[in-house]
């Protein structure tokens, strides 16, 4: 089966409503009825074929591994059966039999506990069965969450030689339940490789319009719709719209530049039949399709139409505190960097993780995991090892630059095809196999072959960005002019977007900024559209405001104006006196982050990090954990002074790591919500609470198997180990845990916190009970000191 | 959609009249919540059946003491579903990694707003059959109704049309989330879900484990 823009597909309607209407009891699983009623499948799609179907979607919707384990059949079974139905009722017209794929009806981690590569087995077996049994496409549909259709998606292209169609459903606020934006699913999808994609369900046609004109423009390939006949009435469960209301909404889609259309839940055999003699002869309208460079997460498309800065900050490179970080398995550093790089400005992250002694294929997807859940920024995964980045892009949700290749024909052969598959855009590097080019001429030259390398790969123009190299200007003199020339003529005459490391300018110069900032604004004047840039420094980012005024991109000075209206007033000097730390403990208390920060980093230059540690800040902390427990103060109170006293650890930490000096923390602390349970706040507040009386926490995060908090208390020799379960469904698998932990020679004191956690059940199995975070820094003083 | 807000601040364990600050922060908080989140419901309505001491939902066995009181007088109940949706679970992901203060308001914001959201689809329900009482709104895990329906409530629901789902462990995801039922009956139903032995809480409560209540 081929898609074509200009050919109207007409598909089917509604096999659901269908079904009830038959008689189907709610709550009923339909995908059975392939087994045990294969007529009452095979005349619904009969009917919708004699009425002009093109497609017939087999009644395989649901029919994967965890909804059909209870009936004891297996998803082969039930597919195979289903396409054999649905060819019977068509197979006399030249209509097309798909394999439905519906969703999982489980979210995937991190909103749930689904793991992707299980979602993408899952999917891989729906599609692989429906193709044996004869299918002629596969169709996935009703999506939510963009990182489930990915999945899917995946799973189809790697399972199967079918054509596939992607619908994702929008509601009334133009995104989908998950935030997905229709460009993100678009820039997503397209690039892994969808033939068609569109929007089915949740709202009638009229609603969908809007969206279905956005997608038009935003996507090369063929669009579909298959709304809904309006709403349901909650009552009656009927459908607004009848089918001559239906198709006259339809023609409007159809106009807009949509070619493939049907119906979803309420459109019956007269639906289709209506919206077949509407459209059939009519030419779907001529659609004004954007041009434009994108990378995106499924909450943040971020189009490349004018100077987006790179964050360059997740990189190791020269970074004592983030090279620990990174041999220690911080993650929640790297996040903090990430965020800091966010709320500085930054519309990407370049992520490097590269250092010796780190395994990139098994960082690079961790640190993009941890990175998705904590910014909505897309990711440019900077690394050279083909392996790595293939981890890493399999589980970007949305779509993700790859940096980098060169112009070595060996370098292009192993990383184009990974970013082709994935769907990322490229940073191709303008030097080769003979090393750095001395001109502007070689440099463009380069840029056309890694240009060409990319279009034969299949990667749009649009996904490649060049880098022209940025050379440090107090060695190699002339080449600063050699760079900004190849700038503007990439981006003149091949009219690609154009990365440049800027920073690498000014090394071994003093008074660095200022060489940086006058090389960024040349730079930005001579076409340089992606600055890679640390966005925290103010100096950098202040240019690219001012240059974003003067080119007209900051569309009537607004964002430049905002800027500077809101900079807040520089920090009052905070006076030196000498070897008395003012003030501390009350800046801790009442929660003022940046004063406790300051004062504690002028006191270093005096004293010792330990005595700030036991002379200030837990006596602070323990203050506002008394009046917490007398209930002077709320947990608000008490996670603030929390936080004021993190951001002294972490004044305290980078000395440390600078000077290389031993750190002050006490003990390692395992802290894990248990198997099963994906609520953590609790286990977090504990967490923020407890970081500060200088033990070292190991915190594992949610959902985590008893096996892997005994292997990781095992290998790292922790002597204490906190748990939470939220949900009487989850006390199973803390007890579980408990048990393989006591199980140990040398096992682990534990504590047990959580609602469902009382005093008795955690003194029943031997444990410590934390009835709040107050309470586990008692126990980790009795149990670790 | 207002919600409110010292509902939020108590189950955060804040007694007694908060501090300004606190009240400020939780107020603006809940401003940009209201703004950046719709939550999403739906309800429908299915018969139920007494037969044999045997209670069924369309035909599905509601097991327990505490549903048969509750559904006593009625032969139809209104299954509602809601959920805040997966934006915000991931809003609250976030916002963890930067601040926990604003962390916990928004996750007790969340919790209040989700309740907001359910009292609106239930005055809705209520419209709808101005000739009729309803019972007081209950979810499993309310008294002796087990945790175990929840996947086939969702599925009577329709639950991924609001993309509302449940893990193995038969927690909901989104994280704010609510399955319920409510009775419609041709006499006033009494409420009976008021007070500590009533409380999804009650084990577990922190209130009731410092000794007083949260005064509900």
């Amino acid at each position: 089966m081929r898609f074509d823009s200009s050919a109207m597909i007409i598909l089917d309607g509604a096999m659901g409503t269908m079904l009830q209407s038959a008689g189907l009891k709610p709550g009923e699983l339909p995908e059975l009825l392939a087994l045990t009623n294969p007529k009452l499948l095979t005349s619904i799609h009969q009917r919708y074929a004699q009425r002009g179907a093109d497609v017939i979607y087999a009644n395989t919707f649901g029919a994967n591994r965890r909804k059909l384990a209870p009936t004891g059949h297996t998803v082969e079974e039930v597919v195979t059966a289903a396409i054999r139905a649905a060819k019977a009722g068509c197979s006399w017209t030249k209509a097309k039999v798909a394999v439905d794929i519906g969703p999982l009806g489980e979210l995937l981690a991190p909103l749930g506990t689904l793991p992707f590569e299980k979602a993408v087995s899952q999917f891989a077996e729906i599609a692989a069965a429906g193709e044996r049994a004869g299918a002629d496409l596969a169709v996935i549909e009703t999506m939510t969450d963009l990182y489930e259709a990915k999945a899917a998606l995946l799973a189809v292209k790697e399972a199967t030689n079918l054509p596939v169609m992607v619908t994702m459903s929008f509601d009334e606020s133009g995104r989908t339940f998950t935030g997905c934006t229709v460009a993100s699913m678009a820039a997503t999808l397209e690039g892994l490789g969808a033939d068609a994609i569109g929007i089915n369900c949740s709202l009638g046609p009229q609603q969908l319009l809007p969206l279905l004109r956005e997608l038009c423009a935003a996507t090369h390939l063929p669009v579909i719709a298959k709304p809904n006949a309006g709403l349901p009435d909650p009552v009656t469960g009927r459908y607004s719209l009848t089918p001559a209301a239906f198709a006259a909404a339809m023609v409007d889609i159809v106009r807009a530049g949509v070619s493939i259309v049907g119906g979803c839940c309420g459109t019956t055999p007269e639906h289709i039949l209506a919206l077949r003699s509407a459209v059939i002869s009519t030419t779907p309208g001529r659609r004004e399709i954007r041009q434009r460079s994108i990378v995106c997460t499924p909450t943040t498309p971020v189009v490349l139409d004018g100077v987006r800065v790179i964050g360059e900050r997740i990189n190791p490179t020269g970074k004592k505190r983030f090279q620990q970080a990174l041999l220690e398995n911080d993650l929640d550093y790297i996040a903090d960097v990430a965020i800091a790089q966010e709320d500085a400005g930054a519309a990407i992250l370049d992520v490097n993780v590269g250092y010796p002694g780190v395994d990139e294929v098994m960082m690079l997807p961790r640190v993009v995991q941890k990175l998705q859940e904590v910014t909505t920024l897309p990711l440019q995964l900077d690394s050279t090892n083909p392996e790595a980045l293939a981890a890493a892009l399999r589980v970007v949700n949305g779509k993700a630059a790859v940096n980098s290749v060169n112009g070595d024909p060996k370098v292009l052969a192993a990383i184009l095809p990974v970013v082709k598959k994935y769907g990322a855009a490229v940073v191709g590097l303008t030097l080769d196999e003979s090393g750095l080019p001395k001109t502007a001429e070689q440099r463009v030259a380069i840029a056309r072959r890694i240009l060409d390398a990319a279009l034969a790969h299949g990667i749009p123009r649009e996904d490649v960005w060049i880098d022209c190299l940025t050379l440090t200007v107090s060695a190699q003199q002339e080449q600063a002019e050699a760079t900004l020339e190849a700038v503007r003529r990439v981006r003149q005459e091949l009219g690609l977007q154009t990365v440049l490391g800027v920073s690498n300018i000014s090394f071994g110069l003093p008074n660095r900024l200022l060489v940086a900032q006058t090389f960024l604004i040349r730079a930005l004047h001579a076409g340089l559209t992606l600055p890679i840039i640390n966005p925290n420094q103010k100096e950098m980012m202040d240019a690219v405001a001012a240059f974003r005024v003067l080119s007209g991109e900051d569309e009537n000075c607004g964002a430049y104006v905002e800027r500077f209206a809101n900079a807040a007033s520089p920090a009052p000097q905070i006076p030196n006196s000498g070897s008395r730390i003012p003030n501390l403990q009350d800046a801790i208390i009442r929660g003022l982050k940046a004063d406790a920060s300051r004062i504690a980093r002028a006191a270093l230059e005096t004293g010792p990090a330990l005595s700030i540690v036991e002379n200030h800040l837990i006596p602070a902390l323990d203050r506002v954990g008394a009046d917490y427990e007398a209930g002077r103060a709320f947990l608000p109170q008490l996670l603030s002074a929390a936080q004021a006293a993190q951001a002294v650890f972490a004044v305290i930490q980078e000395r440390i790591a600078a000077s290389g000096g031993q750190s002050v923390r006490k003990g390692k602390v395992i802290i894990a919500t248990v198997k099963g349970d994906i609520h953590d706040i609790g286990k977090n507040i504990v967490k923020t609470v407890m970081a500060n009386y200088g033990y070292e926490l190991l915190d594992l995060g949610r959902d985590v198997p008893p096996e892997t908090i005994v292997e990781v208390t095992i290998r790292a020799n922790v002597r204490l180990v906190g748990l939470s379960a939220l949900m009487t469904t989850t006390l199973p698998a803390m007890e579980e845990t408990v048990r393989q932990l006591q199980q140990l020679d040398n096992p682990p004191a534990i504590m047990l916190g959580g609602a469902v956690v009382t005093e008795d059940y955690a003194a029943n199995l031997g444990c410590h009970y934390a009835k709040d975070a107050k309470a586990a820094v008692e126990i980790a003083r009795s149990v670790l000191g | 959609m207002p919600l409110n807000i010292r509902e939020a601040l108590r189950y955060l364990g804040v007694t007694g009249e908060p501090d300004d600050a606190l009240l400020q922060q939780a107020q603006q908080l809940s401003a940009e919540l209201t703004s950046r989140i719709i939550p999403h419901y739906s309800w429908r309505m299915l018969p139920l059946e007494h037969s044999g001491g045997q209670l069924t939902l369309a035909g599905r066995p509601l097991p327990g003491h505490s549903a048969a009181r509750m559904l006593d007088d009625c032969h139809q109940c209104a299954l509602l579903i809601c959920t805040l949706g997966a934006a915000f679970d991931l809003w609250l992901r976030q916002m963890q990694a930067r601040d926990m203060v604003r962390a916990a308001l928004l996750d007790a914001l969340g919790s209040a707003y989700v309740e907001a959201a359910c009292d609106s689809a239930t005055e809705e329900i209520a419209a709808r059959f101005p000739d009729m009482y309803l019972t007081d709104r209950f979810s499993p895990g309310y008294g002796d109704l087990p945790l175990t329906l929840q996947p086939a409530l969702l599925e009577l629901a329709g639950a991924r049309r609001i993309g509302l789902t449940c893990t193995p462990s038969l927690l909901l995801a989104p994280q704010k989330s609510v399955t319920a039922l409510i009775g419609l009956a041709e006499q006033p139903q009494m409420a009976r879900i008021r007070g500590c032995q009533h409380c999804r809480m009650n084990n577990t409560c922190t209130f009731r484990k410092a000794g007083t209540t949260c005064a509900i």
